[in-house]
């Protein structure tokens, strides 16, 4: 009865995000891509902090790598088709993680956070003087969106922002899905030993340099991935937006507003602060003020963020008829 | 033949020494007891064997291989496992998944990103298996931390056992229990540790006789004797040091 009530959650969420384009304005489409863009970008921060147990300062250095690359690779490639360029993204990311890597995986707590806060903003430093590239502080617009093609089958306009809408979600959901099966691997659950007992996991036989930097890569990857489809989305890639403090501070109020405990929790993080966004600012432009209060209270009051509120309250509404 | 070997071990602190010329020998199959007073260089010498800290001077050969400043992760692969003295679990991961990481490991599984654990039925299987052998099977799905000090003991030996060493390192098993645990972490090790090589660090004189084949003391750093427990009560040199004169 639980697998089934499980489908048929999904099932409707799937048939609610397909109906969205035909009854709202595109601006809710696109409201949605970006909520979408974030969760993934909020996930595979909480890979780190959640999973690891180490806090990453500097996130947006990924993010916006992965924007920037595939803003470039759209740019001075002719023709450059679109999933090669959200590769592109990721693969940037991917070895940005894989360079830092060395340096990232012999430190933990306050030192990795201060370290990535010091690359990321090396990074954010650098796109906005290497000016002759990355085009400063106006960044790089104008770029063409290819078209999805499918060889011998068809080709999909993706300038379209009702296909580029669909085509966005299936990407970042075949993204979660890949994340989601990461933890569950054996791989995974090496990771979060790491965060419980780095040291114990050792004496087990693990090469800890080596899990940290594994895990490092996969997230560095992702949130590239995460960036490229935001490239994709905004059609401008500039510092401000994909690699300030802001971006990197974002994910993380996500992460611990839904709750890192779980796969899921940035994700909720991410919908409640995009949701109050659109809300906040028809009545005032201090949305930081909110997010800030909302983030002083769960971090306060539900350590375990809202997913931990909510299960708290299943629990007690709900209990399991077996007592474990 | 010596499954373990330490031939002048030396370790230093920045310039506090802490063993000097160490030769210790573990023959293959017997239950090495290492006791001396606080203090003495017992848990150095584990943590120079075991990888933690490299040697000042000096080898350490493990089944007849130079060691001599490997990891710890490579020491374990080799074959060694090691508890703590201070309880050190996955706290927040249940007694489970605690046990699972010592199975992966075993069985070399580290890098496997195609498969999920959970629909591994031999690893869930023996997990379980080593669950019942320690009597945790009930408390399976508790976290660490949850545990009574007595089982999150045995979750702690527990660890380096369920990887199915050669060698078997305990720092103090039974440190902070208990009569009653430490009468059932003794009758636990005694049980799993049936035909293979431990070295125990203990500071239970009663649990040392019983237990051992073979008494190393130490005392500030150097060995002061080794033999069989008959013997090392008789030595008038370990009775000065460390066992006293009442009778044990």
């Amino acid at each position: 009865m639980r697998k089934y009530s499980k489908w048929i959650f999904s099932g409707v969420i799937v048939i609610l995000l397909a109906v969205i384009p035909q009854f709202f304005s595109i601006y809710y489409a696109n409201f949605l891509v970006a909520f979408a863009i974030f969760s993934l970008y909020a996930v595979t921060l909480n890979l780190l902090l959640g999973y690891m147990g180490v806090l990453s300062f500097g996130h947006a250095m990924f993010f916006g790598v992965g924007a920037y690359s595939t803003a470039l690779a759209l740019t001075h490639i002719p023709g450059f088709p679109l999933l090669p360029a959200i590769l592109i993204g990721g693969l940037a990311g991917g070895l940005l993680a894989f360079i830092l890597s060395p340096l990232l995986v012999r430190v933990s707590g306050t030192a990795f956070a201060m370290l990535t806060l010091a690359f990321g903003q090396l990074i954010f430093v650098l796109a906005l003087k290497y000016r002759e590239v990355t085009g400063g502080e106006d960044g790089i617009g104008g770029y063409p969106l290819p078209p999805l093609n499918i060889p011998g089958v068809m080709s999909i306009d993706m300038t379209d922002q009702v296909n580029f809408y669909y085509f966005a979600l299936v990407v970042i959901t075949i993204c979660l899905s890949i994340l989601w099966f990461y933890t569950k691997t054996p791989f995974g659950s090496l990771v979060v030993g790491v965060r419980d007992n780095a040291m114990r996991l050792q004496y087990l036989g693990f090469n800890l340099p080596q899990t940290k930097a594994i895990n490092l890569i996969v997230c560095g990857a992702f949130a590239g991935v995460a960036g490229a489809v935001n490239a994709l989305l905004q059609k401008l890639v500039s510092t401000v937006g994909v690699l300030d403090i802001n971006t990197s501070f974002l994910p993380i109020m996500m992460a611990y507003i839904g709750g890192t405990g779980n796969f899921f929790g940035p994700v909720i993080g991410s919908g409640v602060l995009y949701l109050l966004e659109d809300l906040v600012i028809r009545f005032t432009e201090r949305i930081g003020l909110v997010n800030g209060v909302i983030f002083i209270l769960v971090v306060t009051y539900l350590p375990l963020g809202l997913i931990g509120l909510f299960s708290m309250a299943k629990e007690k509404w709900f209990p399991k008829e077996k007592a474990s | 033949m010596n499954i373990l070997e330490t031939k002048g071990l030396y370790h230093d602190f920045k310039g506090l020494e802490v063993l000097f010329d160490v030769n210790l020998q573990v023959k293959e199959g017997e239950r090495h007891a290492v006791i001396g007073p606080n203090g003495a260089g017992k848990t150095t010498l584990f943590n120079v064997i075991t990888g933690t800290y490299s040697p000042s001077r000096g080898q350490v050969f493990f089944k007849g291989k130079e060691v001599t400043g490997s990891q710890p992760n490579e020491m374990a692969r080799m074959g060694m496992g090691r508890s703590f003295q201070i309880t050190s679990t996955f706290n927040r991961l249940t007694a489970f998944q605690n046990i699972r990481l010592a199975i992966l490991s075993k069985r070399g599984i580290r890098f496997n990103l195609f498969r999920r654990v959970d629909k591994m039925q031999e690893i869930t299987a023996e997990t379980d298996e080593v669950l019942k052998r320690i009597n945790l099977h009930q408390e399976r799905d508790f976290p660490a931390a949850m545990l009574s000090y007595g089982k999150h003991r045995a979750l702690e030996i527990s660890l380096a056992l369920a990887g199915d060493p050669d060698l078997i390192m305990l720092d103090e098993p039974t440190a902070g229990m208990s009569r009653d645990e430490t009468h059932n972490a003794v009758e636990l090790i005694r049980r799993l540790t049936e035909g293979k090589t431990v070295v125990i660090i203990e500071h239970d004189m009663d649990v040392v006789f019983s237990l051992a084949d073979r008494i190393t003391v130490l005392h500030y750093g150097e060995i002061l004797a080794t033999g069989p427990p008959v013997e090392i009560r008789q030595n008038q040199a370990v009775k000065d040091a460390y066992l006293g004169e009442t009778e044990m």
